[in-house]
């Protein structure tokens, strides 16, 4: 009698021969050069975009909807009031030719703000005026609870007075002083004028009224128009989205699949679109997106970091290969608060011995292919540059540095074996509050699964780690973010001890890179549960003081006394665009994509 | 047609005299001993095992490679180079020391977990055949409704919620792969406790525990050992299957599905040393189950047997 089974395991046997085989295949044309037919749109006045679907268009984002490639497709359509660019030659960051209002006027001691309207237009000639910046605020400030941006204590909550001075001013007043840079870059950023004379109903057949203006009508239209946004089948037909402020319309879109967007004749803003079509196409997954790529039938795309080593292949075919850096940090998340290690972690020098265990700018070179550069501090490297100066952080890779800091307070060292606490206490020179004589430095990193890359780098650190007698167990998630929750020592999430979630780069600024969100005592992202009294009095000062020197005191203070371990930080992605495809550069460090400034050569 | 003496197996019948069972029970083992070696896939299938354990157990005791720490210095070494006949991987280990510790693995892993399978298969078969009614059709319902979960999703399930490591993978993989053999002895255990000697023996007060352990099982034992075979292949690929998704032992262990995945990455880099030796080692070693369990089929099934 013969099993079932036998079969299946030829069949395996078969696939993983196939596997071999196909390997072989595409190994024998690695590195290949040759003609490829010209796919893509080049010549033409379109080009072909790889791009995940988008699945919502009303600028105020809804939770389970803030994706990038949503962010990107709402501008397209919906501008800003403010955009924002970190080249260091404007005010406050904001971007002159891109943004729809004038700086705003700083007065009342930093309280109010008030901001003066340039003359846009929306796309059926109607003028943006003051009505629609009101519009937005009274949907988001009846609606908080279901907007995305919305943190308590921020916008609309940190706002005492909203006023309309006229069709083109309008002022804010701020319950607080703030640094008026933190609240330009990191609270206005989040408004978008949206069309009052079009949207303000609740319902496709009713008339348009002053519904907003009351806060049960604002409920009402922001219900309408939410309603409207999850139901992405209709985005191309829907009279409500047909008026755009943006230099793009939407001329196409399938639900998961491709969508067209068209160049907006009426958009009154500068930059005014030079292609006249931009097809954004998804794929199902990266290798699906890299063979397109390498077929050359889209003209931009991403090389997936496991193909890195194919940008000469892509320069071949007529390829422009550039790493996009984000405006980001990366880091190991330590959890100060795990019943059992988080007294490890309290340790200053045993975080520094870690950190020093850390060779970012080797890791950076070789696994990630030098696609990396290393993270010193909090706030991320001049935008548009590879990272911080690996020179600049406090603590450089000095393996023997990390044992004698070890040694120092008390610990007997075995490499390769186990390190232990030989002499717990309090004092200068013993283990430090909490650590029991014997105890191990055993540790677990919750790590994510499906990056090559990142999984070779966690061999590394546990390779050097293991030198010193310091066991990680690296235990790969598929999503390492939600398994390791900010907890109370006594709840049973809190019993993970390091978390990384940076394959893409962790921590994503807007404008104003302070730490408010992520390594002040109460912060929702701070899920280490790290708390330093000079730390928070140093976040305060960036988000209230007007000094400058505030970010770097901040940044100075923090990549010191590691709230977190720095990691290399990855860029966000590869981009691979056709050599004759002109304005992609420079690639937007807060991860948005100016279609209207691309054209063909 | 299968004579009495055929259908006992050896040491299985302490209610026959021992010196009457011996002799009829050593001419069995050596005519499947025949039989299996006229096979001679099954000589290849169990040289090419010898030869591939023998590589991955003793091979590491001559050719001594550092596979706990990585060098990033000596990174995606080409075969010969700086000493390193298969070259180095993506971190600096030697790819041949790597094959070998990835094969400890996977031999492990498979051996262990097809074993685990067979014996909790071999067990609820048995016992669900032999006591029938509604107990059996409790017992295979339960299979049945295990089955038509894709095991493949299951252990993709319990290996991101535990912790991978190789007793874990025994573990999960025997857990889910024991219904395959519950079913096959099951169904021998249905034709088994019919039998007029299972019937004499419970005639004389033998209970139904001792008649699965002493009748039902060794008298299925054919059937339970060339399935082990390929319980043992299955194994081998759904550990590649987990490393291959992530799911694999964390390094510094390694395994050949682990090897395979990494290689396939490397595809279009030309690292082919990475591809090539993982591979062939998982279709080898699943090629040498499956011949040695052809083997096993022969020289157990009496039918087949020459007489």
């Amino acid at each position: 009698m013969r099993s079932r089974f036998p079969g299946r395991a030829l069949r395996g046997a078969v696939a993983v021969a196939s596997a071999v085989a196909l390997g072989a295949g595409l190994v024998a044309c690695g590195g290949g050069s040759g003609s490829s037919k010209a796919g893509g749109s080049q010549g033409k006045d379109a080009v072909t975009v790889a791009f995940r679907t988008p699945n919502w268009i009303l600028p105020i984002s809804a939770p389970g909807f803030t994706q990038g490639e949503n962010a990107i497709f709402g501008q397209a359509l919906y501008r800003s009031l403010y955009q924002y660019k970190l080249d260091g030659t404007a005010q406050y960051n904001i971007d002159p030719q891109r943004s729809m209002a004038e700086p705003p006027v700083v007065s009342d001691g930093g309280r109010t703000l008030t901001i003066t309207l340039k003359d846009n237009t929306w796309s059926d000639g109607k003028p943006v005026t003051t009505k629609d910046i009101q519009f937005w605020y009274d949907l988001v400030t009846a609606n908080k609870d279901k907007w995305a941006s919305y943190r308590a204590g921020g916008l609309p909550d940190n706002i005492a007075q909203w006023s309309v001075k006229d069709d083109k001013t309008f002022s804010i007043t701020t319950k607080e002083v703030y640094n008026t840079a933190w609240f330009v870059d990191n609270q206005l950023n989040k408004i978008t004028p949206m069309p009052e004379h079009v949207w303000d109903k609740d319902s496709a057949t009713a008339a348009v009224s002053n519904l907003a203006s009351t806060p049960e009508g604002a409920k009402k239209v922001f219900d309408f128009l939410t309603a409207a946004s999850k139901d992405p089948k209709t985005y191309d037909s829907n009279e409500l989205w047909k008026v755009n402020s943006g230099p793009w319309k939407l001329a196409k879109y399938v639900p998961n699949g491709e969508v067209t967007l068209a160049a907006q004749p009426n958009y009154s803003g500068v930059d005014k679109p030079k292609l006249a079509k931009v097809v954004l196409r998804p794929f199902t997954g990266d290798d699906a997106e890299f063979n397109v790529l390498r077929a050359g039938d889209i003209d931009y795309g991403y090389v997936p970091a496991a193909n890195l080593s194919q940008e000469g292949y892509l320069k071949s075919k007529g390829y422009t290969v550039s790493p996009w850096y984000g405006w980001s940090v990366t880091y190991l998340q330590l959890n100060f608060n795990n019943p059992k290690t988080g007294v490890l972690f309290k340790q200053p020098y045993l975080r520094q011995s870690m950190q020093m265990l850390i060779d970012q700018p080797t890791i950076s070179k070789v696994i990630w292919s030098g696609t990396a550069a290393p993270t010193c501090g909090p706030v991320p490297a001049k935008p548009g540059t590879n990272g911080t100066d690996a020179a600049g952080c406090v603590y450089s890779f000095d393996p023997a540095k990390a044992k004698e800091l070890l040694e120092s307070h008390g610990w007997q060292v075995t490499p390769d074996g186990q390190t232990t606490c030989q002499t717990p206490g309090t004092g200068p020179n013993q283990c430090g509050d909490g650590i029991a004589a014997g105890t191990a430095l055993n540790l677990t990193v919750t790590s994510q699964t499906g990056f090559a890359a990142t999984t070779k780098m966690f061999a590394e650190i546990k390779s050097q780690m293991a030198k010193l007698g310091i066991q990680l167990t690296i235990k790969e998630v598929p999503d390492s973010v939600a398994v390791t929750p900010a907890c109370k020592p006594t709840e049973a999430t809190c019993s993970w001890d390091m978390s990384f979630f940076g394959s893409q780069g962790s921590w994503y600024y807007p404008a104003f890179a302070s730490g408010e969100r992520l390594f002040a005592t109460d912060a929702p992202v701070n899920l280490g549960s790290y708390s330093n009294p000079e730390a928070d009095k140093l976040i305060e000062a960036t988000q209230f003081s007007g000094d400058e020197s505030a970010l770097k005191a901040y940044n100075d203070f923090l990549a010191k006394d590691l709230p977190v371990l720095w990691m290399p930080n990855p860029v966000f992605q590869v981009s691979a665009y056709r050599a004759g495809l002109q304005g992609v550069e420079p690639q937007d460090p807060m991860n948005f994509m100016y279609f209207q400034d691309w054209s063909w050569k | 047609m299968t004579t009495l003496s055929q259908a006992v197996r050896p040491g299985t019948a302490p209610d026959q005299p021992a010196d009457a069972a011996e002799a009829p029970v050593r001419g069995l083992w050596r005519q499947g001993l025949v039989v299996f070696c006229e096979n001679r896939l099954a000589l290849v299938g169990l040289g090419l095992f010898v030869l591939l354990a023998g590589i991955c157990f003793l091979g590491p005791l001559f050719y001594h490679t550092d596979q706990v720490h990585t060098d990033l210095t000596a990174v995606h070494l080409a075969p010969g180079e700086q000493g390193n006949p298969l070259g180095t991987d993506g971190v600096g280990y030697d790819q041949l020391g790597r094959l070998m510790l990835g094969g400890q693995t996977s031999i492990i892993v498979g051996l262990a977990a097809g074993i685990l399978a067979t014996a909790l298969g071999t067990l609820w078969g048995a016992v669900a055949g032999f006591v029938g009614g509604w107990a059996d059709s409790a017992m295979m319902r339960v299979v049945d409704a295990m089955m038509s979960i894709p095991s493949l999703f299951l252990f993709m399930l319990l290996a991101a919620i535990v912790t991978p490591s190789v007793s874990m993978l025994i573990l999960i993989i025997g857990a889910f792969a024991w219904l395959g053999p519950a079913r096959l002895v099951r169904g021998e255990a249905l034709t088994l406790r019919s039998r007029e000697y299972v019937q004499a023996m419970r005639a004389m007060g033998g209970t139904g525990g001792r008649a699965v352990r002493r009748h039902i099982v060794p008298n299925a034992i054919g059937t339970v050992i060339v399935n082990a075979t390929f319980q043992v292949a299955d194994a081998i690929l759904y550990v590649a299957y987990l490393s291959f998704l992530g799911l694999g032992v964390p390094p510094p262990a390694a395994n050949w599905g682990g090897m395979l995945s990494d290689g396939l990455a490397d595809t279009y880099s030309g690292h082919w040393w990475l591809l090539y030796p993982p591979g062939i080692a998982i279709i080898l070693i699943v090629l040498a189950f499956n011949f040695i369990g052809d083997g096993l089929r022969d020289a157990f099934e009496v039918r087949l047997r020459r007489r």
